[in-house]
């Protein structure tokens, strides 16, 4: 059956029916973007913290505008080269249409890829440093050693951004244990030389199948375990250390078996086991119980009643209950440093924890976060002080990273070129009647230092200029000199930037710039990945029109002009909503 | 819509002008958040600059729809249907003001309703 209205216009609605289609889909597109929207929003308005206004780089964003703007008119171009029958004119327009979609997923691709790639550190007094990490390596003594921007990188550095735990026990939990975590401590473990083996004889008495039908564990243990132990030191004359099955669910490892992943698979398999048979065993007891107190209270309907009558006791359970450890604990004959990636362990006195709940017994050795830092943002000492109704300025005075040096010394820069941003805007814009001035430097010139500044004040420095001379101000670096942000390569912006150590401690929160930093990169990447997911789609689709469409053009270029007018539809939706999320995210 | 060859060529001279038009817009919107000669309200990013950036987009987003997507000459179900849209999006941005009765924040808000809570009082 043909169906109607593909290519020619219902006589009442005076549309074909992709169109509708396309207008109800965009309808629900800018209901999707406008709920996004309004998250943003949301998130904006009520944020607690100082918003990260204008935090990206403006090129990358700019140029995607243009563009995405450009590719809006040569699709209109390709579909009105098809309704003049002109194909190799709808294949140039097309064609630089795709191109359009291609940069802008790249530089999309830049931008993200230098998010990623940048630290930032909130500290507990709530400075917040951002930078990119150096690299570190352990030595000999398993002492942690920070290695500067230029120093060779021997084999095994890390990002300087580790917990070191002198390690003497690893406590891991059967059916949570993560085996890359596993594989990762024991690869680290064996470049010191050193082995987790098992502390204690592990016994894993699993239940027999049929528990419920009377066989209890008790009866059948001491035979499975005389012949589990028969095994067991006939393996050790052999020399091998590895676990031994022994009976139908039953484990017993002994003392001394070095850890491996296969170990613990084998250990939770009959750990699981020996749970699901006690479960059965629990629900076996509990159905017996009611069945006895229904008995003894025929009258008495209400199951609720009931329920108080109902008494598990430890006695119903004796003997049936397979008995299997939930964990198992590794020692090392001395303490190992193993260092261990911020984000997956929580530190603590004498034992950590790592993200898969596996507990490390040992003291945390000192564990620096080492930082080259392109901008120190103090928004939110500063916010807090004044909500706290202390001076921010005698507050920002007494933070740890006043202590540095290098810091105190761009500190001071800042300070005086904000004095001079501050006489110039009074002596321009005057005062208003209270005696104020009418215009004042904003939070972000009061309590930020960008990388720009930080280049700006290093190339002052180099020319012997004062703090508050106007033409530091020309230093900065121009759009073209960073255009995803700080270039750490740069040999100029490296003795611009300044090295930090901040110790562990001082640690609150670190994270790269991804959705985890805060609400608005959150919100940024939610949004700009499902744009650019629009846009990859749009420019597949109007790449088979360009692509598989010449057999369509040649039988019925109406019908053809009419795909590219719908797939021109939604390419200029999503051009319309970059329209908005360029100054949104960018310039706001 | 131009869907004769003549009226088609003629519309191709308005894309070009209204490309130009959203691409002049583009700079304006960025040199009045970037450029202090262009800096309207207060020192720096502002209530000012925010409202003469959306009021571009919102102009710029016009155009493309009016122009590019033919809206300027489109048939009536198209407008109820992409209206409504737009009404719904302005709704759901709007749900965002029920946050006055979150009973954490902003207990004060449910008094007398038996929702209140004295124990967290509103802090203003």
């Amino acid at each position: 059956m043909e169906i109607p209205y593909t290519f020619t216009a219902r006589k009442d609605t005076g549309l074909f029916n992709s169109k509708i289609g396309i207008w109800l889909f965009l309808a629900s597109e800018v209901m999707l973007f406008g709920g996004l929207f309004s998250g943003y929003v949301f998130l904006r308005v009520y944020a607690d913290y100082p918003w990260p206004e204008r935090a990206l780089p403006v090129l990358p964003g700019l140029i995607n505008t243009f563009v995405l703007i450009g590719s809006s008119v040569t699709v209109v171009f390709a579909w009105a080269s098809l309704k003049m029958r002109q194909w190799r004119r709808f294949q140039f327009f097309m064609g630089i249409t795709i191109a359009c979609a291609v940069v802008f997923m790249i530089l999309k691709g830049m931008e993200y890829n230098a998010k990623w790639h940048h630290q930032a550190v909130r500290m507990d007094d709530f400075t917040i440093l951002e930078g990119h990490t150096h690299k570190a390596t352990l030595d000999e003594h398993g002492h942690l050693h920070g290695i500067h921007h230029g120093d060779e990188v021997p084999g095994g550095a890390f990002p300087q951004n580790v917990v070191v735990v002198e390690t003497e026990e690893i406590n891991l939990t059967l059916v949570r244990a993560h085996d890359p975590y596993v594989e990762d401590i024991l690869e680290k473990a064996m470049a010191r030389g050193a082995t987790p083996v098992l502390k204690d004889d592990a016994f894993f008495y699993g239940a027999p199948k049929d528990m419920r039908f009377g066989a209890t564990a008790k009866d059948i243990e001491p035979a499975e375990r005389a012949e589990g132990e028969e095994k067991l030191r006939k393996a050790h004359s052999s020399g091998n250390h590895t676990a031994v099955k022994f009976g139908k669910k039953s484990l017993f490892i002994p003392k001394g078996t070095p850890l491996t992943t296969k170990l613990l698979d084998q250990a939770e398999e009959v750990f699981l086991d020996a749970r699901s048979n006690n479960g059965r065993v629990r629900t076996d007891a509990l159905r017996r119980e009611w069945k006895r107190v229904r008995s003894e209270f025929p009258d008495e309907k209400r199951d609720y009643k009931l329920a108080k009558e109902i008494k598990i006791t430890p006695e119903l359970l004796t003997g049936r209950v397979a008995e299997a450890p939930s964990a198992l604990t590794f020692a090392f004959k001395e303490p190992v440093a193993l260092h261990f990636k911020r984000s997956v362990i929580r530190e603590g006195d004498g034992t950590s924890r790592l993200k898969d709940d596996t507990i490390l017994k040992g003291k945390v050795a000192s564990s620096p976060l080492g930082l080259s830092v392109d901008a120190v943002d103090l928004r939110w000492v500063a916010q807090r002080a004044e909500e706290q109704g202390k001076d921010p300025d005698a507050v920002i005075a007494k933070l740890w990273i006043m202590e540095n040096p290098g810091f105190k010394e761009i500190w001071e820069r800042h300070s005086a070129q904000l004095a001079s941003l501050e006489e110039h805007l009074t002596e321009k814009y005057g005062l208003d009647e209270h005696g104020n001035p009418k215009r004042v430097p904003t939070e972000n010139d009061r309590y930020r230092i960008d990388w720009q500044d930080l280049v700006a004040f290093h190339r002052a420095h180099e020319k012997h200029l004062d703090a508050d001379s106007p033409e530091v101000e020309d230093l900065r670096p121009g759009m073209m000199e960073g255009i995803t942000g700080p270039d750490h390569k740069n040999p100029e912006f490296q003795h611009a930037f300044f090295s930090i150590e901040v110790p562990n401690e001082k640690v609150a929160f670190e994270s790269l710039f991804t959705p985890k930093w805060n609400h608005y990169y959150a919100i940024y990447f939610t949004i700009t990945g499902l744009h650019g997911l629009h846009v990859v789609g749009g420019a597949l689709v109007l790449s088979y029109f360009l692509f598989f469409s010449k057999g369509l053009y040649r039988s019925n270029p109406e019908w053809l002009a009419n795909r590219v007018e719908i797939g021109g539809l939604f390419w200029h939706f999503v051009d319309l909503v970059w329209i908005f999320l360029f100054p949104i995210l960018y310039l706001m | 819509m131009a869907d004769s060859v003549e009226e088609i060529k003629k519309a191709q001279k308005l894309y070009i002008l209204i490309g130009a038009v959203l691409f002049t817009f583009t700079v304006v919107t960025v040199a009045v958040a970037t450029q202090p000669w262009l800096d309207f309200g207060g020192h720096g990013f502002d209530m000012a600059d925010m409202t003469i950036g959306l009021l571009i987009a919102s102009v710029k987003a016009t155009l493309v729809g009016a122009i590019f997507m033919h809206l300027n000459h489109e048939k009536k179900l198209i407008y109820y249907v992409f209206g409504l849209g737009i009404i719904l999006a302005l709704a759901l941005m709007g749900l965002t003001g029920f946050h006055y009765i979150d009973p954490l924040e902003y207990g004060n808000a449910l008094e007398g309703t038996g929702f209140f809570n004295p124990a967290n009082p509103v802090d203003d």
